[in-house]
């Protein structure tokens, strides 16, 4: 794409990271007006894509799942990247007749490119036509290749920009997926959407980066969750503008609010536990 | 659809035998005898060798049919517009290119049932089926509430409606979207404001006074709807749980979210409005 991604996910190839992947989507598909069919066709292929990272990429073991999303004026990319075996392309066509998964995504996309990823590993390269959907203000130059050094495991990093109206659409679903994933029950994941509301509805006011950067690390009932980069002084006022008339949102809903110092830049942490 | 270019129930039985025969590796270590089904069929037409060509592949069309699954056509109707696509392109291949079938029998079959679906109305059926999932997973959520006392967890969800708990995430996912086509609509009270059953009961007004909520935008929340307010009181001042308030004002545990949400949302755009004002 012509353009530095709008989204990117550093996630391990569980298989439960793909309906994040898909709900992802989701997410920029609300914000760019996108046509349900065409939202299906995409969400349909990159499943493909995203299922032969799980089941082949490391052969058995785990590993990265780096997904890059693009949203342009007629056209949306979507990238996938393990950093696994490394197969050649033309292995890859052959593995993946046998699951369907490459017909497919030849089927709906309007290209589809193969990559190597430096150091190992493949980057499936999706292209879809998608007249007629809202532009999104360009993002600068922000969001460098992914360095590999995701941690497998139950780590979830999501960058998007720009902040508006990405947050709005994007954090929700995001917070709502692994709130399911920790086993909170529906309440407390009707929280974690609740939550994202108030994070996203104030989150431009507390940055002057392009971008916003969302780490979760999940362990069964937990979630902890870092949000940044925030200009300094600005987390205490995100948690405080997160009041909107019923007292603090954020700190009722939350079991734990915190600040870090992180340089020149500061983040919030939140915890959102489901005891039962 | 002509019903004599669907394969019938014993083809569809037969086809279940194929599957567990393609997982040998029938795609390579036969593809001289497929290649000579090709000519049988193509050259002679032989109707025998079109049948098991139909036996062989008709696992591929059910498996992109099955891709469809979630939307609002019964499986079978899948089945028989991918059965169709799979037709189509065992009279149109070509094996003389040397590419095998599968490669194009895939496009064949989707560009099928994508064409079905569009001439059927894909935009207002693919909703339609979420909405319907969403539904069923509201209404599990409720049952579930109601004999354990405490909102299930995705997995119970799933576990109890027989899905994954991809499916159900992503059903719940859509109630919070189907606010316009309201799931569990307000009834119109009598003097044409929106009224819910748990107003229709009736409440004592001065259990939700403001004056424990924040003081200062009271103003604001004065303007919007008393429901809403007092679900916002129960949640944030009461503490209590989606799934208590939902039991108390007589909704659906999501209901109560999709209000929360909306009532956040709207005292979020009145107090930017009073603050710019100010």
């Amino acid at each position: 794409m012509a353009q530095p991604p709008n989204i990117r996910l550093a996630l391990s190839n569980r298989p439960e990271n793909v309906v994040l992947v898909r709900e992802t989507i989701a997410g920029l598909a609300d914000a760019i007006e996108l046509d349900a069919a065409d939202l299906d066709d995409i969400r349909t292929a990159v499943t493909e894509a995203c299922n032969n990272v799980v089941l082949h990429a490391y052969e058995g073991a785990e590993g990265a799942l780096e997904v890059e999303i693009y949203s342009e004026a007629g056209a949306c990319g979507v990238f996938v990247r393990d950093r696994g075996i490394g197969l050649q392309p033309r292995a890859h066509r052959d593995q993946w007749t046998v699951g369907i998964g490459l017909p497919v995504i030849e089927a709906l996309a309007a290209s589809v490119d193969f990559e190597e990823t430096p150091g190992g590993g493949t980057e499936v390269r999706m292209r879809f036509a998608t007249p007629g959907v809202r532009v999104l203000e360009t993002p600068e130059q922000l969001l460098e290749p992914g360095d590999g050094t995701t941690e497998p495991g139950s780590t979830t990093t999501v960058t998007i920009t720009p902040v508006a109206p990405l947050a709005r659409s994007v954090l929700p679903r995001l917070l709502g997926v692994l709130a399911a994933r920790a086993n909170f029950s529906t309440d407390r994941i009707s929280d974690a959407h609740l939550v994202a509301d108030a994070l996203s509805a104030h989150a431009t006011d507390a940055t002057s980066a392009s971008h916003l950067t969302i780490t979760v690390s999940i362990e069964p009932r937990n979630l902890e969750l870092t949000l940044g980069p925030l200009d300094a002084g600005r987390a205490r006022e995100l948690i405080s503008a997160g009041s909107d008339g019923v007292g603090d949102v954020l700190e009722k809903l939350s079991d734990r609010v915190g600040i870090e110092v992180d340089g020149s830049h500061e983040l919030l942490d939140l915890t959102l536990t489901d005891p039962r | 659809m002509r019903p004599e270019d669907v394969p019938q129930t014993e083809e569809l039985k037969m086809a279940s035998t194929a599957t567990l025969v393609s997982k040998q590796g029938l795609v390579s270590t036969k593809s001289g005898e497929i290649a000579e089904l090709f000519e049988r069929w193509h050259r002679d037409e032989d109707p025998v060798a079109r049948e098991a060509l139909v036996r062989r592949f008709m696992p591929l069309a059910r498996r992109l049919a099955r891709r469809y699954e979630r939307s609002s056509e019964p499986f079978e109707d899948l089945l028989q517009v991918a059965s169709l696509g799979l037709l189509k392109a065992l009279d149109r291949f070509d094996p003389s290119r040397g590419h095998p079938f599968s490669s194009f029998a895939v496009p064949t079959i989707l560009g099928e049932m994508r064409r079905y679906f569009r001439d059927s109305g894909w935009s207002v059926h693919v909703p339609r089926g979420e909405q319907e999932r969403a539904l069923k997973v509201r209404d599990a959520q409720e049952t579930f509430a109601n004999e354990h006392g405490h909102a299930p967890t995705v997995n119970q969800l799933a576990e109890y409606l027989e899905v994954e708990s991809g499916e159900v995430i992503e059903a719940l996912q859509a109630i919070q979207a189907y606010e316009a086509l309201s799931l569990d609509a307000p009834r119109p009270g009598a003097d044409g404001d929106a009224m819910t059953y748990g107003e229709a009961v009736g409440h004592d007004d001065d259990r939700y006074e403001l004056v424990e909520l924040d003081a200062t935008v009271s103003a604001v929340l004065e303007r919007i709807p008393k429901r809403e307010r007092m679900i916002l009181r129960m949640r944030f001042v009461e503490d209590l749980t989606q799934t208590e308030i939902a039991a108390r004002v007589g909704v659906s545990q999501m209901q109560v979210s999709r209000l929360l949400r909306r009532s956040l949302d709207q005292l979020r755009a009145l107090t930017q409005d009073t603050k710019k004002a100010l």
